[in-house]
């Protein structure tokens, strides 16, 4: 990379500010601030960033508003920052585009990882390197890897025996590795678009999916965000 | 007001002994008009007829006025009964036991009647007053609620600065140099600053709450006063400039010291938040003039609270018509210069520009010496 990444860092509370500047600069990235959702807006427009890091709370526009305003013209990742217990306003933004959510009060380095899975992920999806379809042909994620064409998953060496359910939801998330993906978006994208309210489905599958990874409790792969939906994270990567 | 569904508005509107005398001349009349109705046929029909038709004055008196409306109206409705119904006509002359079997049952109908209106008023009284219980303990919940929203908000919002600095500076992975590492410790400490006042707010809070805020009043020099909390809080207030203007010589203020400290506190800490930076924050000290009392202004030069959120804006947890919540640290400012008999106001900056919030404390008389 040439030019430093640039993150643009919506939040309206002074403090917050002036605790994310010097860690995001300290690891490389140029910062770039707004106070409010119509700077936010403004600012994107005139200096595009290459990652958002938006507060839902805003003095003046409501930040579900500033993300879809963004996404009418944009695709720059969007990592919201949400309070503690609003669950239903994390689900809307990621369903609304945002890529990943951090609640408040956050850890730094969990937001640092969460934004370099967002611009990962978005440089893959962009075409890049990773051939024409824009997916890989095999997906590997830690010890686990998909071979897509051929509709098979094996953990470190081990066959899993998969339904075509399960073989799909593992590879949504496999896909996405490292990104929240929404109860909404799995369902749509595994089952069909008529889909969309049957998170219970989801608890079956993923219980089953844990059984066959052999997964461990304590570290697990397949992470089950609560309310929101789940997340598939290589174990071999710190958080 | 009690309205009443059972009885015809206007007479619940009435005081009670107005009404017991409308309802008794109510009824009264419809014994006359009844009876007069029932004259020319009274040859033609049994005793019967009147007898059960005079019931109904005594029913409605009861209905419209209750027991003793029903009593009078009753009695009359017994005597007209024997006088113009019984024969012979025109005297009370008829047989013991018609007399006693007439004026029992009518008195027992109308009674009856009164006495389950009277219940039906007792419950519906009983019903109103539970809902303005239930009003009034949603309303303690809400407000309950809109205090642990708030105060979670206050709460974690520098709590949210610290973790974002201490999980950074415990991760390790960022090489920082000495001034930013210092930089990044100043938040934390300004921000547990922060949380120092939110606390002394809301121990001032359960204090109001508890009705124990009583001032210890001395003598203040509020020149003193408010040069220490500027300079306390200069490092809030460090992006802005603070500008002291008064008389040289201030009259002193009867005043609990450490609590004005707390008014000045919220209203600079409010006029912070607000305030764009390396503007000027200004804080004007005068006498009132008409009623002993000294006024002090803080005024900022920012975005001031629209004409149309000052009527609340010491109102404890509202968020104005921005959606920007300014916490309890305004409603304990105004409890506390209310404690002190002085008056909070908001209005414009100078020049229309900003905010500018001032209170009244009075000014201290000095005793004559011994």
């Amino acid at each position: 990379m040439t030019t430093a990444t640039l993150v643009l860092v919506v939040d309206d509370e002074p403090a917050i500010i002036r605790a994310l500047r010097p860690a995001l600069t300290a690891r490389g990235f140029r910062v770039d601030v707004a106070r409010t959702g119509q700077e936010a807006l403004d600012r994107a427009a005139v200096q595009p960033p290459d990652v958002v890091v938006l507060d839902l709370g805003l003095p003046d526009i409501d930040g579900l508003d500033v993300l879809r305003r963004l996404r009418e013209w944009t695709d720059v990742p969007v990592v919201v920052l949400t309070a503690e217990g609003a669950e239903d306003r994390k689900v809307r933004a990621l369903d609304d585009g945002a890529d990943d959510y951090v609640t408040k009060p956050f850890s730094t380095p969990e937001l640092l990882a969460r934004l370099r899975v967002a611009l990962r992920h978005r440089a893959r999806s962009a075409g890049g390197d990773d051939g024409p379809a824009g997916a890989p042909p095999v997906l590997e994620v830690g010890d686990l890897r998909i071979d897509l064409p051929h509709h098979t998953a094996e953990v470190g060496g081990r066959r899993l025996e998969l339904t075509p359910k399960e073989f799909g939801f593992l590879a949504l998330l496999a896909r996405h590795a490292g990104k929240v993906l929404t109860h909404r978006m799995i369902l749509q994208q595994v089952w069909g678009p008529e889909y969309g309210t049957e998170s219970e489905y989801l608890r079956v599958y993923a219980s089953q999916l844990r059984k066959k990874l052999q997964e461990d409790p304590q570290r697990p792969r397949l992470v089950t965000e609560p309310g929101v939906g789940y997340r598939l994270i290589d174990r071999d990567t710190p958080v | 007001m009690a309205r009443g569904r059972q009885t015809p508005g206007v007479f619940v509107e009435l005081s009670p002994p107005l009404r017991r005398g409308l309802a008794a001349l109510v009824g009264l009349a419809l014994v006359g008009v009844l009876a007069g109705g029932l004259l020319p046929v009274r040859t033609d029909v049994s005793v019967a007829t009147p007898a059960l038709i005079l019931v109904i004055p005594g029913i409605v008196a009861g209905l419209l006025g209750g027991r003793l409306a029903a009593l009078v109206t009753a009695t009359a409705a017994a005597l007209v009964l024997d006088l113009v119904f019984i024969e012979p006509y025109g005297t009370l002359d008829a047989h013991l036991v018609d007399d006693v079997v007439a004026l029992v049952s009518f008195l027992a109908v109308a009674l009856v009647v009164a006495g389950l209106l009277a219940l039906a008023t007792e419950r519906r009284q009983i019903a109103e007053q539970h809902a303005d219980e239930v009003v009034a303990l949603a309303r303690a919940g809400d407000a309950q609620r809109a205090l642990l929203r708030s105060v979670s908000h206050d709460l974690r919002t520098p709590l949210a600065a610290i973790r974002a600095v201490t999980t950074d500076l415990r991760d390790g992975s960022a090489d920082y140099d000495e001034g930013t590492r210092r930089e990044l410790l100043d938040v934390v400490n300004d921000e547990a600053e922060r949380l120092d006042r939110l606390v002394a707010n809301l121990l001032s809070l359960s204090r109001i709450e508890a009705g124990a805020l009583a001032p210890e009043l001395q003598a203040v020099d509020l020149d003193e006063l408010l040069t220490d909390r500027v300079r306390r809080l200069s490092r809030l207030l460090e992006d802005v400039t603070v500008e002291i203007h008064g008389p040289d010589e201030l009259p002193l203020v009867d005043a609990d010291y450490t609590l004005v400290e707390q008014v000045v506190t919220n209203l600079l800490e409010n006029a912070a938040r607000h305030a764009p930076a390396g503007s000027v924050i200004r804080i004007d000290v005068a006498e009132t003039g008409d009623d002993g009392a000294m006024e002090v202004a803080v005024s900022d030069q920012g975005p001031g609270v629209p004409a149309g959120d000052r009527d609340w804006v010491f109102e404890p947890f509202r968020s104005g018509s921005r959606g920007h919540t300014r916490g309890i640290g305004l409603a304990i400012c105004k409890a506390i210069v209310e404690a002190h008999g002085g008056r909070i106001t908001v209005g414009d900056g100078p020049g229309g520009r900003g905010a500018r919030f001032a209170f009244t404390l009075p000014i201290h008389w000095a005793r004559p010496a011994p």
